[in-house]
């Protein structure tokens, strides 16, 4: 699988469908002498912000602080949660509802 | 059946959708000024919106995905960020102009500031958003929309010269005044191609459940549906012309366009003008903060929809909530609605590269259209249409200097 082409940027689902997020980043393992590793997808403005411009990262860290509802700047999904990567989307063996990226919505 | 019915108001949807605050001044202007000698940018602008918007239909029939969705997928946060930035502003810009819109017909019904009417319109149209679904957003815009049919009743009531219509359809120099000639002819153009039609029709689509049986109808909806928009707007170029430019009035406030009926109405013109404007820029407004949610939320993956209520996807009516709220405090400045209307519609013209260049790349996506893609005659027409939009994007905020906006 080509990770940034394929993953980078697709829309994630949960079982039923529901719209989580974006893959806004994704969290590599280095390894010895051997291919990185994807350990998670990441979600949030700040990952968006820093891939965008390295300096963005801070002013989006504050913003976070001021007025956010969620609980954390960014959200982690354990690789091993992902079910299914086609053309269309990520799919997550997570009910998007019980996730960060719901708080604005609970 | 329900395919008739969703034909129908697909068609009145997008003559709602298509005449608004931009059309009815850049119009107004362009009669007014050079009489019948613009409609060629009408006709041109009208080709380029059919094409487009039928384009997009297609794309989220058979991709089941929307612009933003897909721009963000193919060409990475990174390159669809600015993009995505100047959007979100053309969107708040056009807002901000159609609550104007509202407004200053208002003001010409009862006299009291549009500044006072911005922010109780604003709510209004809030509440409108929060508390009603697509369809009705849908129904209602079709169905009001049609009173601005009045300016083609008055077109014909004039008995223009057939002749002269016709010559005014073909591209011509003007005699005297260039750089307000070309600044209305990009006017037109900007108000015609606005960024939030394609958006919101893609999106609509989703929010219908269009599939590939659709495509048919998303085909005569775009044609149908625009070719009815140009002729509101062609009607007022014609009214202007032949009410406005005989006397040399030129329109430089929404007051001196409003007299255009009047002649052909003379008991109510006046006020079936600011009744056809406000409901006019009501349709507007109603889709453009629905554009500008969907925009937002699909390029960041969020939940969207306008068939939900907001508790199911808080985040898509935040967008909308502040974005209204933002537009209605800024008329409630005083910012003439026609300068503003000018300078977006300027933008919009300016920005039509960021719109048509991402159409070259997608539909031609085979992941994403199949056998559905644009084939050699859809590639050639787009990139003229990308041509078109890169001449605008060089030409548009010369023009607003050099003719006075």
């Amino acid at each position: 699988m080509h990770v940034i082409r394929e993953l980078l940027d697709m829309q994630i689902v949960d079982r039923d469908d529901e719209h989580v997020g974006r893959v806004d980043g994704i969290v590599a393992e280095l390894r010895n002498g051997e291919p990185p590793v994807v350990v998670s997808l990441e979600l949030g403005f700040v990952t968006i912000a820093r891939r965008i411009h390295r300096g963005l990262e801070a002013v989006a860290e504050r913003m976070h602080k001021r007025w956010s509802v969620r609980r954390s700047a960014r959200y982690r999904i354990p690789w091993s949660d992902v079910m299914e990567v086609n053309t269309h989307h990520v799919r997550i063996d997570v009910r998007a509802e019980e996730t960060v990226a719901f708080d604005w919505e609970r | 059946m329900k395919k008739g019915l969703q034909l129908a108001l697909g068609i009145l949807t997008a003559i709602g959708g298509f005449f608004d605050i931009g059309n009815l001044v850049t119009a107004s202007q362009a009669g007014a000024k050079f009489r019948f000698q613009l409609l060629w940018a009408l006709l041109l602008g009208t080709i380029i919106v059919i094409l487009l918007v039928e384009m997009s239909g297609r794309l989220a029939a058979v991709s089941k995905k929307t612009i933003p969705e897909v721009a963000r997928e193919h060409f990475g946060v990174r390159v669809w960020f600015g993009p995505f930035v100047i959007l979100v502003l053309v969107h708040l810009m056009t807002i901000a102009a159609e609550i104007g819109g509202i407004a200053f017909a208002l003001q010409l019904l009862t006299g009291i500031s549009f500044q006072l009417w911005a922010l109780p319109v604003g709510i209004l149209v809030w509440l409108f958003l929060w508390r009603s679904t697509f369809s009705a957003i849908e129904f209602s815009t079709a169905s009001l929309g049609l009173i601005t049919l009045c300016f083609v009743v008055a077109a014909v009531w004039h008995h223009p010269p057939r002749s002269d219509l016709l010559a005014g359809l073909l591209p011509s120099l003007p005699s005297d005044d260039g750089a307000k000639y070309w600044l209305y002819a990009v006017g037109i153009l900007g108000a015609l191609i606005a960024p939030y039609m394609f958006y919101f029709y893609s999106s609509g689509a989703i929010e219908d459940e269009w599939d590939r049986t659709y495509l048919g109808i998303n085909r005569i909806v775009s044609v149908t549906g625009m070719s009815f928009g140009a002729l509101i707007t062609a009607g007022l170029i014609v009214v202007a012309g032949m009410v406005l430019f005989p006397k040399g009035i030129a329109v430089d406030s929404v007051n001196q366009a409003a007299f255009v009926l009047t002649e052909a109405f003379p008991f109510w013109g006046f006020a079936l003008f600011a009744v056809s404007m406000g409901i006019a820029c009501l349709g507007a407004v109603l889709e453009v903060s629905l554009s500008l949610a969907y925009t937002v939320s699909q390029t960041f993956g969020w939940r969207w929809g306008e068939s939900l209520e907001p508790k199911q996807d808080a985040r898509f009516a935040l967008v909308y909530t502040v974005g209204i709220l933002a537009a209605s405090l800024l008329m409630t400045l005083g910012i003439d609605p026609l300068r503003l209307t000018i300078y977006t519609m300027a933008l919009n013209a300016m920005m039509l590269p960021v719109v048509s260049i991402p159409f070259l790349l997608l539909m031609n996506d085979g992941h994403l259209l199949h056998e559905h893609g644009n084939g050699i005659l859809g590639n050639l027409a787009t990139g003229v249409i990308v041509l078109i939009s890169c001449v605008l994007f060089a030409v548009s905020i010369p023009l607003v200097l050099l003719g006075g906006g």
